[in-house]
């Protein structure tokens, strides 16, 4: 499990690191999302970019736990 | 039409919001539910060595961060003092034992002649006997307590342990019952978790654990030993046997408060030092053997 991400000596708790990523790939993916069918599906069309960074989070952190850790200790 | 496109719609929404929820579900169990902290110190017990016996310090045995046995000499004290306090004892002790032994030939002189002596003598003689004796006896254990203070002056390691943090250099006046240096009694080693106590149902005494230091990657083996008792309430002050004395403002926001949790080590990996203070992440794996506890949401 990694708990905590050094950043040049400031250990960042994992949780607020993969949330910024998360965020920032959401970001990044908007103009694609926006271009989905679905995107004109929702009351809400932001709602998907939501979900999208919720999941992206939770994804990015159970990945890093899974194998990240791995490839590092070995 | 419209009205299917309203309904499609709708369910479209309530399916993206059902899984943004479980999203956030599956974050709070990966975050907060599952017992780990970053909160980890590695601690040892520490023995403060002190001098039993004030004096100058003549020698010091040991250098920083030196590894002792049990029973090493670390510093001397003053030797030559307390050898000389012995020798004051034993002629002290010597020159009652003479004047005793001349009052005990004294008084068998004066019994010998009960006709010629007055019993008054005698019976001050016999006195004088008990009176020396019982100096003689002050005398032999002022010797004991001496030739123990020259046992003293060599201060010895009361454990296996590491020397640490050494500033004696010889010609330091040291005072008795002032400590001199740490020892750090290495069988001690553990390592403190503290855990917040939301976290805690999921610990229980047993369960193994991993700990991480903090920039090392290899895992350090343990298991829970126990659990502290107790902590402080924070929200009450003044002792017991008075008066509950609690404090009126309650904040709005607040943190769970973080528990000790004691982890013994069962394997350390070859190379990885542990020193006491140091950071660790503990991450708690809890045995599945079949307990419910139940849990409140994060409400």
């Amino acid at each position: 499990m990694i708990e905590e991400i050094n950043l040049l000596g400031v250990y960042l708790p994992a949780a607020l690191a993969w949330g910024v990523l998360a965020a920032v790939l959401v970001y990044l993916l908007r103009g694609w999302l926006q271009r989905l069918p679905a995107y004109r599906l929702l009351w809400h069309p932001s709602l998907l970019e939501l979900a999208l960074f919720v999941l992206l989070w939770w994804g990015l952190s159970a990945l890093a736990d899974g194998f990240l850790y791995r490839w590092f200790t070995t | 039409m419209l009205h299917r496109h309203n309904l499609v719609r709708s369910l479209a929404t309530l399916l993206v919001i059902l899984v943004i929820l479980a999203g956030i579900y599956a974050l709070w169990l990966r975050y907060q539910v599952e017992p780990v902290t970053r909160d980890g110190k590695v601690r040892a017990d520490m023995v403060p060595v002190a001098a039993d016996v004030a004096g100058l310090v003549t020698e010091v045995r040991v250098a920083d961060n030196q590894p002792v046995r049990k029973g090493d000499v670390l510093f001397v004290i003053d030797r030559p003092r307390y050898r000389l306090a012995l020798e004051q004892a034993e002629a002290d002790l010597a020159s009652r034992r003479v004047a005793l032994a001349q009052a005990i030939r004294e008084d068998r002189r004066n019994r010998a002649m009960p006709e010629v002596i007055a019993a008054e003598t005698i019976e001050q003689g016999r006195a004088r006997v008990e009176e020396l004796r019982s100096a003689a006896g002050q005398a032999a254990a002022a010797r004991d307590l001496a030739r123990f203070n020259l046992g003293r002056t060599l201060v010895r390691a009361p454990v296996d342990g590491v020397i640490s943090n050494v500033s004696l250099q010889p010609g330091v006046y040291l005072m008795a019952g002032r400590p001199a240096l740490a020892l750090v009694y290495n069988r001690s080693m553990r390592v403190e978790g503290y855990f917040e106590e939301t976290k805690l149902p999921a610990i229980r005494v047993g369960d193994p654990a991993s700990i991480y230091l903090m920039g090392v990657a290899d895992e350090i083996r343990g298991h829970v030993q126990s659990i502290a008792g107790g902590v402080e309430d924070r929200e009450r002050v003044g002792s017991d046997g008075q008066l509950a004395n609690v404090n009126p403002t309650f904040t709005w926001v607040r943190l769970a408060q973080r528990i000790p949790v004691r982890i013994a080590i069962d394997r350390i990996p070859a190379n990885v030092r542990m020193i006491p203070g140091q950071t660790a992440t503990v991450v708690v794996h809890p045995r599945d053997d079949g307990r419910s506890v139940h849990r409140s949401l994060p409400w």
